[in-house]
């Protein structure tokens, strides 16, 4: 069972890569506790991982991901790990906890950029996997999914992706909307972007929030 | 009734780094549901000369974690012929805290001085998470006082300093919890030394 938790994690695919996004905190139940956690992690320079549910299942994750990484470079040949090959390991690993009644209580979604083409993949704590253009775990499912897919939807009439701006404002709308109404999300958050040049991580930043409506009611 | 319940160190337990070392804080109850087993119980517990633990949540596991702890890093510190680290003594308890999550019902602070990094503070709350913080609460009694912590704590404070900010947190929250009270047991951990010390009755802020 799950003690500090993390909410949503959000995932866009845009015009040149992918971007994922999530706020700092890990919840003790109701209690915002640790205000200043990560929970986007750099794998190599073409994948990203975002993690939600526990953060001790998570940092178990990213020992095992880092120690991987590490016995990979050892090997010196060129070849690092696609996103599309973490997705797939990942979910061998989870699927395999869940069968034997001990998950991790982790879903997890990997973004990356490899061999020119852009990844953006969903795993569970049940070992469900699949891919999307736009993708969100927990509360997100609910809340930013259907914005994030209603953008593409506009994009794609145009047949075109959303430019990276455009991304990165949307992310932030629907990270605003969570802070609203997610009661276990916060105002802190860090982006990663991935593109053909590598991973970028940017934050912690803090987001505004509009309360203009309360003198309206 | 209170014979069948496990003993818990129902607590208040609080760690704050400064430059130069760490001051600890514990409250000292400990309850078999509402009967106070132990009302003088010391729940900072050296696992090394400079390392301390604040133990909170089941009196048992927490003991028993301690000690294994305690053991391994005297075995580590005589192979490394030098004062371990504190991060490795969070780690240890990181290490037994997540692998037997599902049965132990633990949180622990960690927090000492070695010669590499000075004081530091780390946090293994249940579930076996590692954060290394700049101060850190823990026990049923921290939920009171969150508000006041968030209020008071400015970073860069000195050793007094930190040393009555941890009195007058325990105090409040001991107030207000069920499952903490007695005296207020401190400690300041330097690279001289550990220094104990007891506020009790009068002595409370």
């Amino acid at each position: 069972s799950p003690m500090v938790t993390g909410t949503s994690v959000l995932g866009l695919k845009f015009c040149g890569g992918v971007m994922l996004a999530a706020d700092t905190v890990g919840s003790y139940g109701s209690l915002a506790r640790f205000r200043g956690i990560s929970r986007l992690l750099k794998v190599n320079d073409s994948t990203v991982l975002g993690a939600s549910g526990d953060l001790a299942d998570f940092q178990h994750l990213r020992q095992l991901l880092e120690q991987m990484v590490i016995d990979e470079e050892l090997l010196g040949d060129g070849h690092s790990y696609s996103p599309r090959a973490l997705h797939s390991w990942l979910t061998r690993v989870l699927y395999n906890r869940r069968s034997k009644i001990n998950p991790l209580w982790n879903t997890v979604l990997i973004a990356g950029v490899y061999g020119g083409e852009s990844f953006l993949g969903y795993v569970d704590m049940l070992g469900v996997a699949y891919e999307a253009p736009s993708l969100a775990t927990g509360f997100g499912a609910y809340l930013a999914q259907p914005l994030l897919r209603a953008a593409l939807e506009r994009d794609q009439e145009r047949d075109r992706l959303p430019t990276r701006e455009e991304a990165r404002e949307l992310l932030e709308r629907c990270l605003r909307v969570l802070y609203y109404r997610d009661a276990r999300s916060f105002n802190r958050y860090e982006v990663a972007v991935v593109t053909e040049k590598g991973v970028e991580l940017e934050g912690p930043l803090t987001l505004e929030a509009n309360w203009d409506v309360a003198h309206v009611v | 009734e209170w014979t069948a319940e496990p003993v818990s160190t129902g607590t208040t337990i609080m760690a704050v780094e400064f430059d130069g070392g760490v001051v600890i804080g514990a409250d000292s109850r400990t309850t078999t549901g509402a009967y106070i087993a132990n009302r003088v119980t010391d729940k900072l517990t050296p696992v090394h000369d400079r390392i301390f633990c604040c133990r909170s949540g089941s009196a048992a596991d927490t003991q028993a974690v301690a000690d294994a702890v305690a053991y391994q890093l005297a075995f580590h510190s005589v192979e490394l012929e030098e004062p371990p680290r504190v991060r490795t003594a969070a780690r240890l308890f990181q290490q037994s805290c997540y692998r037997y999550r599902e049965e132990l019902s633990a949180g622990i602070i960690v927090a000492g001085w070695d010669p590499r990094r000075g004081g530091q503070v780390y946090m293994v709350p249940m579930g076996g998470l590692l954060l290394r913080q700049p101060f850190a609460v823990g026990g049923s009694g921290s939920s009171y006082i969150y508000g006041f912590l968030d209020a008071t704590f400015q970073p860069g404070m000195s050793r007094s300093q930190c040393q009555e900010f941890v009195a007058r947190a325990l105090a409040l929250a001991m107030m207000r919890d069920g499952s903490s009270g007695g005296v207020i047991r401190l400690a300041a951990i330097t690279e001289e030394g550990v220094e104990r010390t007891v506020l009790a009755g009068s002595d409370l802020p």
